[in-house]
């Protein structure tokens, strides 16, 4: 029961509790995402994330952290820089528009 | 008669598999495409972890070769599987049949002009990790300044990258990379220099050791990122884009020298002579051994045995030892009765 | 002459009837349908249309040449155009011939729809004139020219290669029936004529078969009537077959391309992913097959069913599932739509089709600011150099682009040398047509507010987006291919011929999407030498990393890198040139041979 006297939310990830399913759905839907060694080309080349901090390697982790990837996504131009660069081939864009396509 | 070996490519791997068969009572004939031994090793300067010179090494290899024949600037035509061992045909139309012959063709450097995005060819302060080689060694390249102040280090160029057609880790550009950037952190004491990497892989003796010095006595910056892209900014300098994975933030960084840390590729001639006597490569071209636990320098073919890089990345201490252990595996093989 | 039944009718034309009822009613219906389902202000645009001479002059030509004659296809593939039009054109005049025929000697049977059709049965004697002779004799050439057509539609589904087809559409059943219905109309209507020959009368072709069929029977066999009707019977319930299975049949597309050609020529174009023109679009389809052959994803079999003679067949089938897979897989080269004869736009029709989907996040570039993004390109010169996202990769081109200019004296600022937004066609691809549209608007905004009289591009995606979708008053979009060949014909550079030879690839959005083939042919034949590759130009092969297909992986796009290639080595060049940036990085990941954009070879070869 929540009495209202919590302090500041716990910066801790309780993966317990993290929702899970927009992270089934896409890798479903691209097993390639799987395989992101989080080297951070796609996040350097980004168009986007001089204006919304856009990062797929962020995007991919954040949804199976359970944070908010709304912002990021606002300025995503789907310019495909980010499938360009990345060193495993992952196919970014699909993973954008489908991440997109499942937001709730 | 003393038997016959067949030694091809003159690299430290052909040269210490020539040398230790000749020991066991051989007569290795040791084959070179270019025109001298050593392979890449010989225009290396110095090698980790102990600093030794290259040159050292290759000239301890010679040494021991007095009594292999030698064929420099020398290719091979065909090869011809015989009921018990090979016909090797030489482009200097020298025809020798051996009872077993060792591939030990190496490796091929990365072109790192492939990687457009970095710029090589194109920017004039983008080299390599062999450019900087040749550079220490003493061979002018105006592409260097005399007084940088950022130099940049990217690791994994064509490496680890499904883009650039090799998905294998290269395994000794890390150590390369720390070695160069003390190197240049000597040369240049007032130059920041950063190295951009996507993991660390330190597994050899002392390599860490390296790396602790290369941070506590060289104050080298490690950013935990791959470069996306270079480009050239109006006064000449070059803008390297990362992102700090760390930090989680993109990173504009401006260069006056940027060294790419080009990956090793198998050598195109080991498949193509590979093929000629029905032995395999593995998806990432290099060639494919018996067992890669227990049978690395041998192959799936009965009398061709491989030594070094022609089998994957490696170091220069483990390409001699598995030349060694390949000299002693063909040893095995010509005195077990047939 | 006379008439053999005097109420002028017999059961057997019931099949037909009812058939041509049927099919009638359903086109009219069909057509009201559609036209019901066009935007108002489109409705109205083609319904006018019809009535502007020029117009209407422009569809009726097209609609001869096109859907009787098919001279388009007969450019491509002579044999392939014989038989079609044989066929097509044959029958029309095997129609037209036979109401001519009731309307020369039956004048007041011409009410009736059945009479033509079947003029030989039901009139006797009409060839003892030299007029009814001439006429009969146009009716044998024909039947033997449309028999000639069928000969070989039947060899060509057996043996395609010989047409130069390398593979064809698998048949769904109801085309089956449907073509089997086609290819027995004719021969039956051969036998029933032969029969009726004795008594009717007939020319170089029915005739003799009469005599044969006399010889087989005995004249007394023949000379009974009754004998005759099985044949009639079976001529006209083959036509039943075929009229009652044609709407549901590729067959459709012959009623559909009619309608489609007046549509296209009142400007339509397609505004919603079923219905109205894209509809007729779809239902245009012969379901030939040509695009299998031209889809550069065919190297690997598993994309066979992806073409576009296929996303037809799905969409009329309303194969949700399927539709997504094809329309997302596509690389909206253009190639199938070039090959097409009808004019099916493949890649368009993708992109509707992607449009569909609904999205739970979209973007809007609030966050953009687009006045500081302004202010870096306020007061420039008077050319604008907007490299675009995938040049940023490919440094060797915006740097040659940048080195040619200032050697031809150009002042020029780059655009997008820091930062920059995307030209927004990817998205616009996707299907995303508003969040493409908030791209427009900034963009817009800030190459308005530069002052610059020429936007420069070395992409030619962007070219195509800048070209088609923005509304740059006053400014000149121009591509560097063609900017930097006028200044090699204005004196401002001067190019020396090196000793290289090229092998051009047309890059998809540059050739067939805006048509510049030419300009980098001058420029590359000026620096060096030029060797065409296998197929060029209309017929270029997609360098297999487009962006327009959202689904293809890395992994599936190697073996199409590869193939296209294969074709521009055919020639043996030193190396390729191309003039897109994503063409270049895909090429070059492959290519034994180097390649090089357009604006490297200029700037190799270029002086002041």
């Amino acid at each position: 029961m929540d009495f209202g006297f919590g302090l500041s939310p716990s910066s801790a990830v309780t993966l317990d509790r993290v929702d899970l399913s927009l992270y089934r759905k896409l890798e479903e839907l691209n097993p390639d995402i799987r395989t992101c060694i989080a080297c951070g080309s796609c996040s350097a080349t980004c168009m986007a994330a001089e204006y919304s901090g856009m990062s797929v390697r962020k995007l991919i982790l954040n949804i199976q952290r359970g944070a908010d990837v709304s912002k990021m996504l606002s300025c995503c131009m789907l310019c495909g820089k980010c499938t360009m660069v990345c060193p495993r081939g992952i196919n970014t864009r699909k993973v954008i528009l489908d991440c997109c396509r499942y937001f709730k | 008669m003393k038997e016959s070996v067949v030694i091809i490519g003159g690299g430290i791997a052909g040269m210490e598999t020539a040398a230790s068969l000749l020991e066991l009572g051989y007569s290795p004939i040791l084959v070179e495409q270019s025109d001298h031994l050593g392979g890449h090793v010989a225009s290396w300067y110095r090698l980790f972890p102990d600093m030794t010179p290259a040159s050292e090494v290759v000239a301890s290899l010679k040494s021991r070769l007095d009594g292999v024949t030698v064929f420099l600037e020398t290719g091979i035509q065909f090869i011809n599987r015989l009921r018990d061992g090979y016909n090797v045909m030489l482009s200097n139309g020298v025809s020798i049949v051996a009872k077993a012959v060792v591939m030990a063709t190496g490796f091929k450097l990365f072109e790192a002009a492939k990687k457009e995005e970095y710029g090589y060819g194109i920017y004039d302060r983008v080299i390599t990790n062999r450019d900087l080689e040749k550079w220490f060694s003493g061979i002018p390249d105006e592409r260097i300044p005399s007084a940088p102040w950022n130099i940049g280090f990217v690791h994994c160029v064509g490496s680890r990258d499904v883009k650039a057609g090799n998905t294998q880790c290269s395994k000794v550009c890390c150590m390369t990379a720390i070695k160069q950037a003390i190197e240049m952190k000597e040369k240049f004491p007032d130059a920041e220099v950063y190295c951009f990497y996507m993991d660390l892989r330190l597994f050899g003796k002392k390599y860490e050791d390296f790396y602790i010095s290369a941070q506590k006595d060289y104050g080298i910056h490690f950013l935990r990122g791959r470069v996306s892209e270079v480009s050239e900014t109006i006064d000449g300098r070059l803008l390297v884009k990362a992102e700090d994975t760390l930090s989680g933030r993109p990173v504009k960084i401006n260069m006056d020298l940027l060294v790419l840390m080009s990956g090793m590729l198998c050598n195109p001639a080991a498949a193509s002579i590979a093929s000629m006597v029905k032995a395999g490569a593995d998806d990432s071209g290099f060639l494919r051994s018996r067992d890669n636990v227990t049978g690395v320098v041998e192959s799936e073919r009965k009398g061709l045995f491989f030594a070094g890089a022609c089998t994957g990345a490696k170091t220069v201490p483990e390409t001699i030892a598995e030349a060694r252990s390949a000299a002693l595996s063909v040893h095995n093989y010509l005195r077990r009765p047939r | 002459m006379r008439e053999r039944i005097a109420s002028g009718f017999d059961p057997f034309v019931l099949p037909f009837l009812v058939g041509m009822a049927f099919v009638l009613l359903y086109c009219f219906f069909g057509a009201l349908r559609v036209l019901w389902q066009l935007p108002r202000e489109d409705r109205r645009r083609f319904l006018l249309s019809l009535f502007i001479p020029a117009t209407a002059w422009k569809n009726v030509k097209d609609i001869f040449l096109n859907c009787l004659l098919h001279v388009k296809l007969w450019k491509r593939n002579p044999v392939l155009g014989y038989m079609h039009s044989s066929i097509a054109f044959g029958w029309f005049m095997l129609i037209v011939l036979g109401h001519l025929e009731v309307y020369l000697f039956v004048p007041s049977r011409l009410h009736l729809f059945y009479y033509p059709i079947f003029f030989n049965y039901f009139v006797a004697g009409a060839d003892m004139s030299l007029q009814g002779a001439f006429l009969f004799f146009l009716m044998d050439l024909f039947l033997l020219v449309v028999l000639s057509g069928i000969t070989l539609a039947i060899i060509k589904r057996i043996r395609s290669d010989i047409f130069g087809m390398r593979r064809t559409t698998r048949a769904s059943l109801v085309d089956t029936v449907g073509m089997y219905a086609l290819w027995s109309i004719f021969p039956l209507r051969l036998l029933a004529e032969g029969f009726t020959a004795g008594i009717s009368g007939g020319s170089f072709l029915i005739k003799p078969l009469n005599w044969l069929l006399e010889v087989v029977f005995g004249t007394e066999f023949l000379q009974n009537g009754a004998n005759m009707l099985p044949t009639w019977w079976a001529y006209s319930i083959a036509l039943f077959v075929f009229m009652v299975v044609l709407p549901f049949s590729r067959y459709m597309h012959i009623p559909a391309e009619m309608m489609l050609i007046p549509m296209r020529n009142a400007g339509l174009r397609i505004r919603h992913p079923r219905r109205g023109f894209a509809l007729m679009e779809v239902y245009s389809c012969p379901g030939c097959g040509v695009c299998i052959d031209a889809c550069p994803m065919s190297v690997k079999k598993g994309n066979l069913k992806d073409c576009t003679v296929y996303l037809n067949r799905q969409i009329r089938r309303g194969n949700e599932k399927r539709i997504e897979e094809i329309s997302d897989k596509c690389l909206l080269c253009g190639k199938c739509t070039e090959v097409c004869q009808v004019g099916v736009e493949g890649p368009a029709l993708r992109i509707a089709q992607r449009s569909r989907k609904e999205y739970g996040l979209s973007p809007d570039y609030a966050a953009v600011d687009v006045g500081r993004l302004s202010a870096a390109v306020a007061d420039s010169p008077e050319v604008l150099y907007f490299a675009g996202c995938m040049t940023q990769l490919t440094p060797s081109i915006s740097r040659s682009v940048c080195s040619v200019l200032d050697k031809a004296g150009v002042k020029y600022r780059w655009m997008d040398r820091t930062e920059g937004l995307c030209c927004g066609r990817p998205m616009l691809q996707a299907g995303r047509f508003a969040q493409a549209k908030e791209m427009v608007r900034r963009n817009t905004a800030i190459i308005k507010s530069s002052g610059a009289k020429v936007l420069l591009l070395s992409c030619p995606i962007c070219y195509k987006m800048f070209k088609e979708h923005y509304k740059l008053e006053g400014i000149e979009v121009v591509h560097h291919s063609v900017y930097f060949d006028r200044l090699r014909t204005t004196g401002k550079i001067t190019l020396t011929k090196g000793d290289l030879c090229y092998a051009y690839h047309d890059p998809c959005e540059l050739g067939r999407g805006c048509k510049v083939y030419d300009e980098p042919r001058n420029l590359v034949g000026t620096a060096a030498y030029i060797v065409e590759a296998g197929v060029s130009r209309e017929a270029s092969i997609c360098c297999g990393g487009s962006l327009g297909s959202i689904s293809l992986s890395f992994e599936a796009r190697e073996a199409m890198t590869r193939n296209a290639l294969d074709n521009l080595c055919k020639g043996h060049p030193d190396a390729i040139a191309t003039a897109c940036p994503l063409c270049l990085s895909t090429f070059s990941r492959y290519s034994e041979i180097p390649v090089r954009d357009i604006a490297e070879v200029v700037d190799a070869s270029c002086q002041g």
